[in-house]
C-alpha cells in the first residue's frame, strides 16, 4: 500500500527515490481520482440539471485525505474545485467564476482535506499500538508457555533470550550464574563479550553491586550495553546483557526502561514457575553427581590399593631366590595374580559403569594400527586365554582407524572375557580384523554356548544376565553394556551372531574406516 | 648389576606397598630409602641422592607430579612412576615432565624390576659406549646408523631410521608419540601422529617375523612405542 504522506514527511521524502515515486503516485492518484469524479459529473450532466456539483468533489478529497495523506488530499480539493470551475460552473470551459459564493467551496475544502487527514492518522497510529500491542501479549504468551514446558534450565535461557530478541530486536546474551560467584555465558557462548560487561555481570553475581533495574555500560567501539540481573531481586535467576548498539546515552536509557518493563513480566512469571527453585536443583544435580564420582573414585582407590600390595607381595616371594624353583608356589602365586587381575577389572568395569552414566565418554581420538589395539587387549588377558585355543589373524595391510585406542582396546576385552567364560576349555577362540568397504570390523568368535531367543537381543542390555547359565558363570551384566558404550562413543557398531545353543557366538566391533590420512612424503 | 650398590627412594603413602617393594630391591641388590610424602621424599632426595626413584603418585600432601617437576630442575636421577590404568593422558604428562617410566598398578614385581634395570641401562650416547643397541634379533649400530636383523642389513628411509633411533636410545622405555614426533619431523608436525604410524608399520615389516604380532617394536596404547629390551 502506499504510504501516508504528512507535510514532515515532505522533506524526507525528498531523500529517498522510492518514497519520491510513493510520493507522485499518490499525487497521480488523487488526480485520477477528481478525473473519475468529473466524469461521472459529465454523464450525469446529460440527463439532469447539477446546480451544486462542488459538493460532489468532496469525496475524492476524503479519500484522499484518508487515505493518501494531507498534500494528495489538498491537490484533490484544488483539482476538484479547479474542475468544477473548468466544466460546470459560468462561464463553462473557464477557471473564471460567476457566482462568488462559490469561492468560500475552496476554505471549505481545505478544512476538510486537513481535519479527515489528521482523523486518519490518529486513527492508524492508535491501530499500529493497537497491534503492537497485541504482538506483545502474543509475545509474553507464548514465552510463559516455553516457561511452562521448559525442562532444563538451558531450556529456560533460550526462552527469556529468544523472548526479548523478539520484543527488542537486539542482540542479547544470557549468563549462568552460580552461588559461588561464577559467571558463564551460555547459548551463545560464541559471542564476544567486551571485558567491560563481562566485569559488570560478574559485579552483580558476586554481591558487589545491588541488584537492580540494570546499567548501561559502555562495552567500546561506540556499542553500548545493557546489563542486568533478570529478576530485580536476585541475581540466581541468571543475568542478561543486551548489546543496545551505536545509541545516544539517552536512547540507551529509554530502551533501558523498556526492558525493565518486559523484564518486570518476565520475573513475576519466572517466581510464579519457582524457577529458582528449578535451578537451583539442577545445581544440586551436578553437585551430586560430582560427589558420585568423588566418592567411586575414592572407594575404587580403596579397592585397589590393597590389590597392589597382594600381587607385589604375591610375586616377591615366589620370586624369591629360595622359591624361584618351587613350581607349586609358583602356580599359586599365579592363582593370586589371576584373582587380583579379576578383581581389578570389576573395579574398572565399575568405574567405567560411572563414567558412561554420569557424565559420558569422551574419547580421545587418534589415528590407530586396529592390530595394535587387538594385540593389547590379548596381551592383558594372556593367561586368561591360555586355556583356549586362539587364533588371531590380522592382515598386515588395513587402514588406519581413527578412534580412542584404549576405549577400543577395554571394549574388545569385554567380548574376549565373554568368550572365554561362555566356552569350554581347549575349545577355539578367533579373533580377526578385517578391512570391509568404509570400515574395519574386529570380531571374536567362540565355540561356546551361543544365544537363543530373547538372549540375542537383550544381551546388550545393563546388568542383563542371560538364565541358562548366569548360576554357573559369576559376571555382573555390565560387560557388553560398557563395550558397546566404548564402541559407539568411537562411531562404531556392535553386532551379535549365532547358530544357536552351544553352537557359538561370534560378536562383530565395526568402526569407521576414515580415508586413508595422506602419507608422509619422505 | 648394581656395583658399588645402588639406592632407591620409595615414595609412598602406603606402607604395604612400601614393604613389598624393600623386599623385592633388597633380593635385587638395592639399598632402600624410604619416604611417605611429597615433602619427605624431595628431603630425603636431597640429602642422600638416590641412583633410582619409585614414586606413587596419590599422596596425602600433594600431587606426586609435584615430586617429578621439583626433582628435574636439579636431578637427572631416573624415576619410575606407579600409575593406575585408564589414564593415559596423565602418563604423557608424566613421561614429558621428565619420568622416564611408569608402571600400572597393581603389577607383578617381574614387571617392576624389568623396567627398573631398562631406566638404569646407560644412555646410548654415540662415540662414548658401546654403540651397538640389541633388541631380540635387532642390531642398530648408532654410530654408523645402521641396522640390521639376523645380521642383515636393512634399508631404511630417513624417517623410519629417525624413529629407530629415539627408540634405540631409550631400549626398553617407553618413548611418547609426541617425542618421537618432535625427533623425526620437527616441532611442526606434531599433530601428525599418522605419519608416524605409517612410519612405525614399514618399520615392523622390516623388523619384526610376523608384522602384526610385534615382539621389538611394541606399542604403548595411547602414550608411545617401546623397544623391547
Amino acid at each position: 500500500m502506499i504510504r501516508s504522506l504528512g507535510i514532515a514527511n515532505i522533506r524526507a521524502a525528498m531523500a529517498s527515490p522510492e518514497l519520491i515515486r510513493d510520493f507522485i503516485i499518490s499525487i497521480l492518484i488523487s488526480l485520477a481520482l477528481v478525473a473519475a469524479v468529473t466524469i461521472g459529473l459529465a454523464v450525469l450532466d446529460r440527463f439532469f440539471t447539477l446546480r451544486h456539483v462542488s459538493i460532489i468533489y468532496l469525496i475524492p478529497v476524503v479519500i484522499a485525505a484518508a487515505k493518501l495523506g494531507v498534500v494528495p488530499a489538498l491537490i484533490a480539493a484544488i483539482g476538484g474545485l479547479g474542475a468544477s470551475a473548468f466544466f460546470f460552473y459560468p462561464p463553462i470551459y473557464s477557471f473564471l467564476v460567476n457566482d462568488p459564493e462559490q469561492l468560500i467551496d475552496l476554505p471549505l475544502f481545505i478544512f476538510v482535506a486537513l481535519v479527515i487527514n489528521q482523523l486518519a492518522t490518529n486513527l492508524r497510529r492508535q491501530a499500529a499500538i493497537a497491534r503492537q500491542h497485541e504482538i506483545e501479549v502474543q509475545g509474553l504468551y507464548e514465552f510463559s508457555r516455553r516457561l511452562a514446558a521448559a525442562h532444563t534450565a538451558s531450556d529456560i535461557q533460550t526462552a527469556i533470550r529468544d523472548h526479548l530478541v523478539a520484543i527488542i530486536g537486539q542482540r542479547t546474551i544470557f549468563f549462568e550464574t552460580s552461588k559461588h560467584g561464577r559467571v558463564g555465558p551460555s547459548l551463545s557462548a560464541q559471542d564476544a563479550v567486551p571485558e567491560s560487561v563481562r566485569r559488570e555481570t560478574e559485579a552483580f553475581v558476586s554481591g558487589g553491586k545491588e541488584i537492580g533495574g540494570g546499567i548501561v555500560v559502555d562495552g567500546g567501539q561506540g556499542h553500548l550495553w545493557l546489563v542486568r540481573p533478570v529478576s530485580e531481586k536476585t541475581a540466581d535467576f541468571g543475568v542478561l546483557a543486551i548489546d543496545l548498539g551505536r545509541q545516544s546515552k539517552e536512547a540507551g536509557e529509554a530502551l533501558r526502561q523498556r526492558v525493565n518493563a518486559i523484564m518486570a513480566d518476565t520475573a513475576a512469571t519466572l517466581e510464579r514457575l519457582d524457577l529458582g527453585q528449578a535451578i537451583n536443583a539442577a545445581r544440586i544435580r551436578s553437585e551430586t553427581e560430582a560427589l558420585r564420582d568423588a566418592l567411586i573414585g575414592s572407594v575404587s582407590h580403596q579397592l585397589r590399593t590393597p590389590l597392589v600390595s597382594i600381587l607385589g607381595a604375591a610375586t616377591v616371594i615366589s620370586q624369591a631366590p629360595a622359591n624361584r624353583d618351587n613350581g607349586r608356589l609358583q602356580s599359586l602365586a599365579n592363582i593370586l595374580g589371576d584373582e587380583v587381575e579379576r578383581l581389578n577389572s570389576d573395579v574398572q568395569d565399575l568405574l567405567d559403569a560411572t563414567v558412561i552414566s554420569s557424565k559420558g565418554v569422551q574419547p580421545n581420538y587418534e589415528w590407530m594400527e586396529a592390530a595394535d589395539i587387538v594385540n593389547a587387549a590379548i596381551e592383558r588377558r594372556q593367561r586368561l586365554l591360555a586355556e583356549h585355543k586362539v587364533v588371531v589373524d590380522l592382515p598386515d595391510d588395513l587402514p588406519l582407524i581413527y578412534v580412542d585406542p584404549i576405549l577400543l582396546a577395554q571394549a574388545l576385552g569385554q567380548v574376549i572375557d565373554n568368550a572365554v567364560k561362555y566356552s569350554p576349555h581347549k575349545s577355539s577362540i578367533d579373533i580377526a580384523a578385517r578391512a570391509n568397504g568404509v570400515s574395519v570390523v574386529l570380531s571374536v568368535k567362540d565355540e561356546g554356548i551361543g544365544l537363543v531367543g530373547e538372549e540375542q537381543t537383550r544381551l546388550w542390555e545393563r546388568f542383563y544376565r542371560g538364565e541358562r547359565h548366569a548360576s554357573k558363570v559369576t559376571g555382573s551384566g555390565l560387560g557388553l553394556w560398557i563395550a558397546q558404550a566404548f564402541v559407539t562413543a568411537n562411531d562404531g557398531e556392535m553386532e551379535a551372531a549365532s547358530a544357536g545353543a552351544d553352537r557359538g557366538t561370534t560378536i562383530f566391533i565395526r568402526l569407521p574406516a576414515s580415508e586413508k590420512p595422506a602419507e608422509d612424503d619422505e | 648389576m648394581n656395583n658399588p650398590v645402588s639406592t632407591v627412594l620409595i615414595i609412598d603413602d602406603e606402607a604395604h606397598i612400601r614393604e613389598f617393594l624393600r623386599a623385592a630391591f633388597e633380593l635385587e641388590g638395592f639399598a632402600v630409602q624410604e619416604a611417605v610424602n611429597v615433602a619427605s621424599g624431595l628431603r630425603s632426595a636431597t640429602l642422600t641422592p638416590p641412583d633410582l626413584v619409585i614414586l606413587d603418585l596419590g599422596l596425602p600432601d600433594g600431587d606426586g607430579i609435584e615430586v617429578i617437576s621439583q626433582l628435574r630442575r636439579w636431578s637427572s636421577v631416573p624415576i619410575i612412576v606407579l600409575t593406575v590404568r585408564s589414564r593415559e593422558r596423565e602418563k604423557v604428562t608424566l613421561l614429558e615432565l621428565g619420568a622416564d617410566d611408569y608402571v600400572v598398578k597393581p603389577f607383578g614385581i617381574g614387571e617392576l624390576i624389568a623396567r627398573v634395570r631398562a631406566v638404569l641401562r646407560p644412555r646410548q650416547i654415540p662415540g662414548r659406549m658401546d654403540p651397538v643397541v640389541k633388541s631380540g634379533s635387532l642390531e642398530v649400530n648408532l654410530a654408523t646408523r645402521a641396522a640390521t636383523v639376523e645380521s642383515k642389513r636393512l634399508v631404511l628411509g630417513p624417517k623410519e631410521y629417525l624413529v629407530l633411533q629415539i627408540l634405540a636410545q631409550n631400549i626398553g622405555k617407553v618413548v611418547t608419540r609426541q617425542q618421537i614426533m618432535k625427533h623425526a619431523w620437527g616441532t611442526s608436525q606434531l599433530d601428525n601422529t599418522h605419519y608416524l604410524r605409517i612410519v612405525v608399520r614399514k618399520l615392523r615389516k622390516k623388523i619384526e617375523v610376523d608384522s602384526t604380532r610385534p615382539r621389538i617394536l611394541l606399542t604403548e596404547l595411547g602414550v608411545g612405542y617401546r623397544l623391547a629390551s
